[in-house]
């Protein structure tokens, strides 16, 4: 009995740690897109909210639960609350399965530095990450407004788009680990090298598809600015804008880290097998890395419309991530990965 | 007259004995052709004598005559001095037949004559009210049209200082006083404006289904007026199948002031600040063409030193160059590039703004141009910048963005082949500047009918010929390339001088009617001025470029996507301050 | 007692607990704190600053839904494809890798005959 009460103490602390960890993040993710963005567009950004602007975010976010909520007449009432937390919760709960680190040892108890390391780790990533969506054509649905109809409407023709991708692009790296699991495929990964190098295509593929998985730009048509306002949260104001932008900001972290654990080998890092507390942070400045990336793209490239999203996902990344498969199969074949 | 217009002259007279008239009144240059016959004549200026694009129609209110009179401009595709063209019809029963069927580029400007002066246009399908608001009671442009804070028909106001203090008219709070409502009036909640009505019908009438699709709707949307794309308070009013367009009326007017009506109210003088902020972006064009407007009518007493002629070009070239920067820049954040392309432009548009407010104290609002020269000369310093900028940074800088920008996939993917205009249909929605261009026809006021000193220069008409957003896009870069040509043509020649040789404070300006026009950055502005030999000019008319253009609006965004309409209206390229005036 | 095989996913339940009542405190948070000065206006839909016409949710045409169809296809056809790509190491470990290479080529040759004809048919061009 007293067993079972330590592991769920564990799991709480290990899920409020983690959630703890992604408010965090994404609080300052936001600042850092900001800066960044700032800097690739010879400005400053906010640098007046404490020191370098360090407090914006928390300004922010007194700013948003101070906010007024609009809440419009024609809504769908239930459905209209019911979207922010449902784009929000899936984003955190992917993380669930990311390994941060190796086992250490704490309170006298061997404690594995990931929520939960289940057997099929890959297909809950696929599930978790397609849930999403939901949320997004329910609040573009229950708003009760054309704009936001018509970036749920969008945001159904970039799922289907890019999510066939998305999962063929994860086959070579579980070809080469011979497992669903993320910590085998980590595994895998610190036993041979890092799988974007024997599958630097669907690496590609995977990447671009992820982008739009987290409708970030180029594929941010669900809440193009210039077209539809803003999209699917044309109606939302306050706190529940604030989750949906929470939603958005933590799954960039959660792609960020799937692809790092994916395809660059996760918290795999010099050292990592004697320290395991390096894990952890290796794994930290791969998502950074990426984070800055996905952010660079944003400030560089012009939104695609979502017919060519569509056609680029059928026509070029489908037959590619396919041809990918195959590579890589005749490769461990062939070589004997 | 020209030998052109005698040819044109004697032409039209063989053909229509007794309905064209040379126009004998002093100053004038067009000729009365009588109501009955203006669809046949027009035709036949046309099909048979060319001139094939038609740039203005306005209105005129002759009040002590009890005329009302429109004013046609024509010219040919091809170049050449204008053919003017009066209609004139008693006041009381001002009908005119349209030309809507031969020109489309008369749609807007009918309409905007129906709305301020009530002129009606037969035959015209969608004469509804363009600029003021809907179920505005009056037509305000009239002479005998007194707005709500009026004072006297003419500036100075007399009343402005009494006893030598100066006061606002405002502080008195009059407004109420004049305010006219529309018949039936009751109570604001009452009111439900009848043209939103017509508007909304004449939509679904363009976007009826057809029978026997899947039961699904075609939806009526509006973007705009608070939209983020749409450059302004402007207002796109589209049926959608999907998010494919299927109808589309652009809808205007939310920053309407009645420019000409405050034009008309001001001395000559006056109007030079006023000017600034049509077309806000590029305000010394604006000046530039007023004040080539004006000395036409002053003849001998408006000549303008050489220095101030190369004055005004480099400025105007600047502008032109500042103006393209900024619509780039900005067609790429309509195509959902997230500002950046925008600020490395705007980067290189606040070099030149430097040079404008160093040279005429603002960065904007410059009011430079005078007539008979320009404000003030460059001070120390300032050529030897310009010298700088011209000859090195920004023709780097140009190279560096069309690399950057003209190869990208995306944007080649997203404007490739979108919002096409034929040359033919360019021409006939009298389109005009870049959009004209990029659709095949080399038009260029500067090269057409070449105005200051432009024929000394050596610079090339860009034209492209696909015109789609793509060459619209590009004609821009090509066109700042041309500019810098001229540019440093110009500051290698400019000579030593005075660049004004009097500043004539309250000048009169011999009766007469003229049109000055210019090569604005976005098209053709044209300043159509009638003098009474007063001090305030009797009429003021701006042939808008931004405003004749969205009249090809609708023609290039049915049928293409609603990504796709923020884009042609991106690459039109408009200013709102211009097109609501 | 928890169910060994469970133990992996229980975890997975508190967290989504936790999250989602992260959530319902958020939105609470926005209405404790939050003023409420609504009125007709502010309620009204949001369309450009102008009332819209008609009802925002209606039957709006998916002119996409053949490629929604082709998607489900598809879609079941990769997770066929994972069960195939965990055991193939064992296969080639134990030296039939040629084997079930082959048995994947002949599955996804008929996929892709599939897949070519809805590319030739103009599945894909769907607008």
């Amino acid at each position: 009995m007293n067993e079972t009460l330590a592991f769920i103490l564990e799991w709480v602390i290990k899920g409020a740690v983690l959630i703890a960890i992604l408010l965090t993040g994404f609080a300052y993710t936001t600042y850092f897109e900001r800066r960044f963005l700032a800097r690739i567009q010879i400005r400053v950004g906010p640098n007046r909210a404490g020191p370098f602007g360090l407090l914006q975010p928390v300004a922010d976010g007194i700013k948003l639960i101070f906010k007024e909520e609009v809440e419009p007449a024609e809504a769908y009432r239930f459905a209209f609350l019911l979207a922010p937390v449902m784009t929000m919760v899936p984003a955190v709960v992917i993380m669930a399965v990311i390994p941060w680190g190796d086992k250490v040892v704490m309170f006298g108890r061997e404690i594995a530095l990931a929520v939960t390391d289940l057997n099929v780790g890959v297909l809950y990533l696929l599930s978790i990450a397609s849930i999403s969506v939901y949320g997004i054509v329910l609040a573009g649905w229950s708003s009760n407004n054309k704009y936001a109809m018509m970036g749920g409407i969008r945001s159904t023709a970039q799922m289907i788009s890019y999510e066939l991708a998305l999962g063929l692009s994860f086959v070579p790296p579980i070809l080469l680990a011979g497992s669903l699991s993320m910590s085998e495929i980590i595994q895998g990964q610190q036993s041979s090298a890092w799988y974007i190098v024997y599958a630097p295509l669907a690496a590609i593929v995977c990447f671009i598809a992820l982008l739009a998985e987290v409708n970030r730009a180029p594929f941010d048509m669900v809440e193009a600015e210039q077209e539809l306002v803003a999209g699917y949260v044309t109606e939302y104001s306050g706190m529940k804008f604030a989750l949906f932008f929470m939603g958005e900001y933590i799954k960039m972290a959660a792609v960020s880290a799937i692809f790092a654990t994916m395809f660059l080998g996760g918290f795999d890092g010099p050292g990592v097998d004697t320290y395991a507390w390096l894990g952890p942070i290796y794994l930290f400045l791969k998502i950074f890395g990426l984070l800055g990336l996905m952010i660079w793209i944003r400030a560089t490239l012009p939104r695609l419309r979502y017919d060519r999203l569509m056609a680029f996902g059928w026509k070029v990344l489908i037959p590619i991530a396919l041809l990918n498969v195959f590579i890589t199969a005749a490769l461990i074949v062939g070589l004997g990965i | 007259m020209t030998e052109e217009l005698v040819v044109t002259l004697s032409a039209l007279e063989t053909r229509f004995p007794d309905v064209v008239k040379k126009d004998e009144r002093k100053g004038y240059e067009g000729f009365l052709v009588d109501t009955k016959n203006l669809v046949e004549v027009a035709t036949v200026i046309r099909d048979e004598l060319g001139y094939d694009y038609l740039s203005s129609v306005t209105g005129v209110d002759y009040l002590e005559e009890e005329l009302l009179e429109v004013v046609y401009h024509f010219y040919r595709s091809t170049g050449g001095k204008s053919l003017v063209l009066s209609v004139q019809v008693p006041r009381k029963k001002a009908v005119v037949p349209s030309l809507y069927d031969l020109f489309i580029s008369a749609d807007f400007q009918e309409r905007e004559a129906w709305d301020l002066y009530g002129i009606k246009f037969e035959g015209h399908p969608d004469l509804r009210r363009i600029l003021m608001w809907e179920g505005f009671e009056g037509f305000p442009m009239r002479k005998d049209y007194q707005e709500a804070f009026f004072v006297e028909d003419q500036k100075p106001f007399a009343n402005r200082w009494p006893e030598g203090k100066v006061f606002r008219s405002e502080d008195e709070n009059q407004f109420g006083k004049n305010v006219q409502y529309p018949k039936g009036f009751d109570k604001p909640k009452k009111w439900d404006p009848e043209e939103e009505d017509l508007l909304y019908a004449g939509l679904q009438e363009l976007g009826k289904k057809d029978s026997g699709d899947l039961a699904t709707d075609h939806v009526v949307v509006n973007m705009g007026p608070q939209h983020p794309s749409t450059h302004g308070v402007f207002r796109m009013a589209v049926v959608l199948d999907g998010e494919r367009i299927v109808a589309l009326k652009p809808v205007m007017g939310y920053l309407h002031r009645n420019h000409e009506k405050i034009g008309e109210r001001n001395t000559y003088l006056h109007n030079i600040p006023f000017t600034d902020r049509l077309d806000y972006l590029s305000s010394m064009v604006n000046n530039h063409g007023y004040v080539l407007a004006v000395e036409k009518l002053l003849g001998k007493k408006g000549a303008v030193p050489e220095r101030a002629e190369y004055i005004r070009v480099i400025m105007s070239e600047l502008t032109r160059v500042s103006n393209h920067l900024w619509a780039i820049g900005f067609l790429l954040n309509d195509l959902g590039a997230f500002f950046t392309p925008s600020l490395y432009a705007i980067e290189e548009r606040e070099l030149i703004l430097d040079i404008f407010e160093a040279t005429t104290g603002a960065r904007m609002m410059n009011n430079y141009f005078r007539f008979g020269g320009v404000a003030r000369d460059f001070p120390p310093g300032v050529l030897e910048k310009l010298n700088s900028i011209v000859f090195e940074r920004l023709p780097r800088k140009v190279d560096e963005l069309d690399v950057y920008l003209t190869d990208n996939e995306v944007v080649a993917s997203r404007t490739k082949g979108v919002g096409v205009l034929s040359p033919e249909e360019a021409i006939a929605h009298g389109v005009g500047g870049p959009v004209l261009r990029a659709s095949g026809v080399p038009y260029d006021v500067r090269r057409a009918d070449p105005y200051s000193i432009y024929d000394r220069f050596d610079f090339d008409v860009a034209v492209r010929y696909h015109g789609d957003c793509y060459d619209r896009y590009i004609i821009r870069i090509d066109e700042i390339r041309q500019s810098l040509r001229i540019l440093q043509q110009a500051l290698k020649d400019i000579p030593e001088g005075p660049v004004l040789l009097k500043n004539p404070y309250n000048i009169r300006v011999p009766e007469g009617e003229s049109y000055g026009r210019v090569e604005a950055p976005k098209g053709e502005l044209g300043f159509y001025i009638v003098s009474d030999g007063t001090a305030n000019p009797y009429r003021y008319h701006v042939r808008a470029p931004s405003f004749v253009n969205l009249t090809a609006l609708e023609k290039m965004c049915v049928g293409q996507l609603v990504a796709d309409a923020v884009v042609v209206l991106g690459s039109i390229d408009i200013v709102l301050g211009e097109v609501d005036r | 007692m928890l169910q060994d095989y469970l133990n992996d996913y229980w975890p997975i339940a508190i967290l989504l607990l936790l999250t989602t009542l992260l959530g319902i405190v958020a939105i609470g948070l926005g209405y404790l704190f939050g003023p409420r000065r609504s009125n007709k206006r502010k309620n009204a839909p949001y369309e450009s600053g102008m009332s819209p016409i008609g009802p925002g949710t209606r039957q709006l045409p998916v002119k996409f839904y053949i490629v929604a169809v082709l998607f489900i296809l598809f879609d079941i056809e990769v997770v066929f494809l994972l069960p195939w790509a965990v055991i193939f190491k064992k296969f080639v470990d134990e030296g039939l890798g040629n084997f079930v290479l082959i048995e994947m080529i002949i599955f996804l040759g008929i996929l892709l005959v599939g897949y070519v004809y809805a590319w030739k048919k103009g599945a894909f061009e769907w607008d």
